[in-house]
């Protein structure tokens, strides 16, 4: 054991070292520019998945083109603890801006008030933090579940002629996202299309494995579904994958959100019927410009929501197929 | 010892059984007639030749996991690397599906698996490192190499409709789905590996009593090697239903089921000290909890209620199994 205590040291010390180097370099550059702005971000895990993945190159690259913009790219491996000392470092590097991708929201609270208290202000992106960290932040960017729930709810209902019966997988329970997605998608319906019927919701842990069998068992429970929401394209095509094996497909709308590649595609093949476009790099885009306006002391709303679209067959040509 | 003196004395069950002991030996086989007679009479939908396969079909993934898994336990050890083994597998399978036809892809998966079972034998088997560690290591590990393997990106078959790997997961033989099949028939062939081979008796031998079974002249070290070759071969096994399945997937699609998988283990009976266990009653854990799940969501109820029933009926099994071994219902002190 001591052993792997050591080699833990070890990894922790060359993290600071690096950390370190990284502050020199930046240092230097910032006395050779003085109008240069330096902005931190802590993201949650990237690598896990695509989104994250485009995320930080496109975060990259937009700092790159930006002049006057220094950034301190850090990624907490999904640690909340690790995050939190990420978030120390950033304030002893005094950058100008820390943006934080929670790992955790609620976790991550006293470590955005420990930002607040020596002078920095904090940026959150993509998913937000917990209510008692609402007023320490300055300001967060990313997409509006609600408002995307609420537009899988109006594709749902034009698509059925307002009237039908559905079912619903959502995301990973207990996750924000996926309870604003489910809230402002069920919300919606209720005003849009009451004759619209949602029979069951069950989680599809963001897994298409998964949701293929919650929607095998639903094809089991009621012989007749007009409809199914997905709380993203991964798992909505794990429905269509289930409903295609039982040759039921044809019957239903196929409502999803964050569109993914292969849901691109089965929109192309005339499967997949509707789903919400949201660009990891038009959301790395909006969190680095939210945070240099707030470095530039300028007003900035306090939600920060970056466009999200509907997609449908109809207009899919004008988006380009997504990367992940 | 006692119960691996059980299941090869078959004289030895002559002897006058108490109600607690049947319960002990047959309540895993009671719980799960139970849970399809309330299924049953409660949902309409439940009992259907459909619905049974589909179910065992759902079942099959973690199930044919549970099989590799069984032979890791009893042999004394465990095995919390099948989840991220299994993510790798299939994410490997898929995308190499694409890039060199189904025909190499398929071999080439059941090559790195079976290295990286290979990985966990040595550690536990030559090292001698305890399995909870090696393999709890070996989840992060592996979930990191299937990450940087990928990008982060989701892999997908780009031609899902004409492809003959889709009869691993969608495929019909006898009108059995062929998840199913292979789900069957490795558990029979496996449960005949475990009970009619030398093999098996010295799995059961390690596990039981591993000093006793050195002196007796059994290589230790080879033997739990080989438990975790099967594991990872099983495994693979399943990467085949689930990629054909899903016709894609994503890196962590194997997350959290290398509990649901030890769950099922434990489920049947299998001791997690080692030494006792059987393919049969695995087989019936990992269908029970499926039938929980499907059951459940038939009636309507809500995800948490799974979980619930989930934990009590795991309770119950492992109460009943240690009440019958000790012959009394309540610990005495």
């Amino acid at each position: 054991m001591k052993v792997q205590i050591s080699s833990v040291r070890i990894i922790q010390h060359i993290g600071k070292i690096s950390l370190l180097a990284g502050s020199l370099t930046l240092g230097l550059s910032g006395m050779a520019q003085a109008e240069t702005f330096r902005i931190g971000i802590t993201q949650n895990n990237v690598g896990v998945d695509s989104y994250q993945t485009t995320y930080e190159q496109a975060f990259k690259d937009a700092a790159d083109e930006t002049d006057n913009v220094e950034t301190v790219v850090l990624d907490a491996g999904g640690d909340v603890a690790r995050q939190i000392s990420q978030v120390r470092d950033l304030i002893q590097q005094q950058v100008d801006v820390i943006i934080i991708w929670p790992t955790d929201g609620q976790a991550v609270v006293p470590a955005v008030k420990r930002a607040k208290e020596a002078g920095i202000p904090v940026v959150v992106t993509n998913s937000n933090i917990a209510e008692a960290g609402q007023p320490l932040i300055a300001a967060f960017s990313g997409p509006d579940n609600i408002k995307q729930g609420a537009y899988s709810a109006e594709m749902m209902c034009d698509q059925l002629g307002g009237k039908g019966e559905i079912v619903q997988i959502t995301g990973q329970p207990g996750y924000t996202t996926a309870k604003e997605r489910q809230k402002g998608f069920e919300d919606r319906l209720a005003e849009v299309c009451p004759d619209v019927k949602i029979l069951d919701s069950q989680p599809g842990n963001w897994n298409r494995e998964k949701a293929q069998r919650t929607m095998e068992d639903f094809l089991t429970s009621y012989d007749r579904i007009d409809g199914v929401y997905a709380g993203d394209d991964n798992m909505g095509v794990g429905a269509l994958n289930a409903a295609k094996s039982e040759d039921r497909a044809d019957e239903m709308i196929f409502i999803g959100a964050t569109n993914f590649a292969v849901g691109y595609e089965a929109m192309a093949r005339g499967e997949y019927h509707g789903s919400v476009y949201q660009s990891p790099a038009e959301d790395a885009r909006n969190a680095l410009e939210t945070a240099i306006a707030v470095a530039q002391g300028k007003e900035v709303e306090k939600m920060s929501y970056f466009d999200t679209p509907k997609i449908t067959r109809e207009n899919m040509d004008e988006f380009e197929k997504p990367v992940f | 010892m006692k119960a691996l003196l059980d299941s090869f004395r078959p004289g030895l069950t002559n002897r006058e059984i108490t109600p607690l002991q049947f319960f002990g030996k047959h309540g895993i086989t009671i719980a799960f007639f139970l849970c399809v007679v309330i299924f049953s009479l409660t949902t309409d939908k439940f009992l259907s030749t459909d619905n049974f396969f589909k179910v065992v079909m759902q079942a099959s993934i973690i199930g044919t996991i549970a099989l590799g898994v069984t032979f890791v336990v009893i042999g004394g050890n465990l095995d919390l690397s099948v989840g991220s083994l299994l993510s790798f597998a299939t994410v490997l399978v898929v995308d190499l599906h694409d890039k060199v036809g189904p025909g190499m892809a398929i071999p080439l998966m059941f090559v790195f698996t079976l290295l990286i079972g290979s990985v966990n034998g040595f550690l536990i088997g030559y090292l001698r490192l305890n399995s909870l560690i090696v393999t709890l290591g070996m989840l992060s590990a592996i979930q990191g190499i299937t990450l940087v393997y990928t990008g982060g990106k989701n892999v997908d078959i780009s031609n899902d409709e004409n492809t003959w790997f889709d009869i691993f997961g969608r495929g019909d033989l006898f009108g059995i789905p062929v998840p199913a099949l292979i789900f069957i028939v490795s558990a029979i062939v496996l449960q005949v590996v475990l009970l009619k081979t030398s093999f098996g008796r010295k799995v059961f031998a390690i596990g039981g009593n591993g000093t006793a079974a050195l002196f007796s002249g059994l290589r230790r070290n080879r033997l739990v090697f080989s438990t975790y070759l099967l594991s990872a071969f099983t495994t693979a096994c399943a990467a085949l239903i689930l990629g054909s399945r899903v016709m894609g997937s994503q890196n962590n699609v194997g997350q959290g089921y290398e509990l649901l998988v030890l769950a099922g283990v434990i489920l049947g009976g299998t001791s997690l000290l080692g030494g006792s266990g059987s393919i049969v009653r695995t087989v019936i854990g990992v269908l029970i909890l499926a039938l929980i799940q499907n059951g459940l969501q038939l009636l309507g109820y809500p995800y948490y209620s799974q979980w619930l029933v989930t934990w009590v009926v795991i309770i119950a099994a492992v109460w009943l199994d240690i009440a019958a071994k000790r012959g009394k219902l309540f610990s005495s002190y």
